[in-house]
């Protein structure tokens, strides 16, 4: 969409240019427009990761202050030794990775299906967005009373389909726990997966669909020869942005789970709001929220050198 | 093509769109139910699965908290008016503020030509990728020594960061499909470069302007995790905050619980069904690129 007015003639560019922003000059005069976002941004986001490091390296827990001082890299050294934070690690890891290859899957099969023309599509199309409009907070609760133990409409469901013959406590099961907090989760970011793949899918040509039909491709090869090679590059970024967000994720599992039973949905968010602000362990909370910026960092380098080598990003 | 036989790809297509239409409506639909229940028929094994005796007693309770049947864990519900009036008015601040930050920014992006404007973008794509958990540490203890600690400055000063990037992004896109004609004209005319943009590009940007609003409204309205950290009282404490003391408190009862849910959900809720199309076009041009 950028692309069509970008392709102006030159001379019409500059025309409009030159001149028009005053005695400054385009180049200056477009930072000096950046100035305000850069100056919130560089102080809220920069700043904050400078001093995080530099906190991680101390002793400082608010509940001994004197205790404060520089210990260098032993709070990262200490973290590969300590059980809560390997736990957590491999709980973050293991949600991503049943989140991420869920909500693939699905929203997937819901782009093709929205693709597709049969009586309802609009509707299905207008729903398809409520979850993305649910706050995290409310997600939890509405799932945490779908699995009550007691009166959940889970149970009630399965029992009247005589699936139970008594009600089950998911949520203290660890495994059931865990997997309900991946779909959980699931439901709540499907739509914006299903959006992109969707806006992937609606700029494949259809007479390639076309072409491929005289070829006697069926519809497995036409999806693999045509709609895949096509959607690579809209998947990729579903992919590492659900990754992402799940990779982060907080407020589902904190209403849902708190974090257990025991501490078998305890993410690595969990653990970290827990190390700094329930034991108020700065130093170490510290260590966490690094690790979590090293891996997201390498994450996004990895999205935004992709993109940049296709030439998406365009200035 | 068409084969005889029953037509496989049309049942196909019907099946998967009833299960997507289910699974969005069944557990939105059993919160909704339980809102309206009283607190008997939601603990009546097996469930109604519709309300038999609708009240809306679970909702006045947010009102008049000592009323209504005095319910359970009335001070939780007491929270639920401020608790609305914080997020209304930390999400509005918000939506504001990124505009007012953004489109400066954006209009650059989208119209002059200057040396670094890749890295730039890169630098606003980049900031949007890290993660809340990793800056909000550091974000507690530098809003605890400027004494901004449970207040809508904490609140708003940390959205801001996050929905700015985005709000830069959608604005710059949005922009450039204007066509700049609109601006010559304008200059051509002799209005000065403040008129034209508030009388004709600001105008027709509307669409725009409205889509990175609701986007900075919305990731305002929804978040928790600095809501949680950085407020502590009914001063600031937004309705997710009071919605998760409702899961976590174990004297409220489940209808309650449910109505705060339900509160909590109708502003977002609204803003995207009234701006659905808006939304999805930012949401597909914002991520895909």
């Amino acid at each position: 969409m950028s692309t069509a007015t970008s392709q102006r003639p030159v001379s019409a560019r500059r025309k409009s240019g030159s001149g028009m922003y005053g005695r400054l000059g385009e180049g200056p005069m477009a930072y000096l427009m950046n100035v305000p976002a850069l100056v919130v941004i560089l102080s809220l986001i920069a700043f904050p990761i400078g001093y995080s490091f530099w906190l991680s390296l101390q002793r400082y827990n608010l509940k001994q202050p004197g205790l404060r001082r520089f210990l260098g890299l032993s709070n990262y050294i200490e973290l590969f030794g300590d059980a809560a934070f390997r736990n957590s690690i491999t709980v973050s890891a293991a949600f991503a990775l049943v989140v991420v290859s869920m909500t693939i899957v699905m929203a997937m099969t819901a782009a093709l299906v929205l693709n597709e023309s049969f009586f309802g599509r609009g509707f299905l199309r207008s729903l398809i967005l409520l979850p993305w409009a649910m706050p995290g907070v409310v997600n939890g609760l509405m799932w945490r009373w779908i699995f009550d133990a007691k009166v959940g409409a889970l149970n009630g469901a399965l029992a009247s389909l005589g699936f139970i013959d008594s009600y089950q406590a998911w949520l203290t099961s660890p495994v059931a726990a865990f997997f309900i907090a991946c779909v959980a989760e699931v439901w709540n970011i499907l739509p914006l997966a299903v959006i992109i793949l969707l806006a992937g899918l609606s700029t494949i040509p259809n007479e390639l669909y076309d072409a491929a039909r005289v070829d006697r491709a069926n519809i497995v090869q036409r999806f693999q020869h045509v709609t895949l090679p096509w959607m690579l590059h809209p998947l990729l970024v579903v992919l590492i942005l659900m990754t992402m967000t799940s990779f982060r994720a907080f407020d589902v599992v904190y209403v849902l789970t708190g974090g257990g039973p025991g501490d078998a949905t305890n993410v690595i968010a969990l653990q970290t709001a827990r190390t700094a602000f329930a034991f108020t362990d700065f130093g170490r909370g510290n260590a966490y929220a690094y690790i979590i910026t090293l891996v997201t960092l390498l994450i996004s380098v990895i999205y935004i050198s992709f993109l940049y080598r296709r030439g998406k990003v365009d200035v | 093509m068409r084969r005889r036989g029953l037509p496989w790809r049309k049942i196909v297509v019907y099946v998967l769109a009833a299960f997507f239409a289910l699974w969005i409506i069944l557990p939105f639909y059993w919160i909704i139910a339980t809102s309206f229940m009283t607190e008997a028929d939601a603990l009546s094994t097996p469930p109604d699965w519709i309300p038999t005796n609708p009240t809306l007693d679970n909702y006045l309770a947010f009102i008049d908290p000592s009323g209504a049947g005095a319910l359970l864990g009335s001070r939780a519900a007491e929270a639920i008016p401020y608790a609305l009036l914080n997020s209304a008015v930390v999400a509005s601040m918000t939506a504001v503020l990124n505009l007012a930050l953004g489109i400066s920014a954006a209009y650059a992006f989208a119209r002059m030509k200057f040396r670094g404007s890749q890295v730039l973008l890169m630098v606003y794509l980049a900031t949007r990728m890290v993660p809340g958990v990793a800056i909000i540490i550091p974000f507690y203890l530098v809003m605890r020594s400027l004494n901004l600690l449970d207040t809508y400055g904490a609140l708003v000063l940390s959205y801001t960061t996050f929905a700015l990037p985005f709000t830069i992004w959608i604005l710059k896109d949005y922009f450039r499909t204007i066509p700049s004609e609109i601006e010559d004209a304008a200059r051509v005319d002799g209005c000065s470069w403040w008129r034209m943009m508030r009388s004709v590009f600001l105008p027709i940007a509307a669409p725009g302007l409205v889509a990175a609003a609701i986007f900075s409204f919305m990731t305002a309205w929804n978040e928790f995790m600095f809501a949680l950290y950085l407020t502590s009282t009914a001063n600031a404490q937004t309705i997710p905050v009071i919605a998760a003391n409702f899961a976590t408190d174990l004297n409220v009862s489940f209808t309650s619980m449910a109505a705060a849910g339900v509160v909590a959900v109708i502003p977002p809720l609204i803003l995207v069904l009234i701006f659905q199309r808006l939304i999805v076009h930012g949401l597909a041009s914002g991520a895909v690129r």
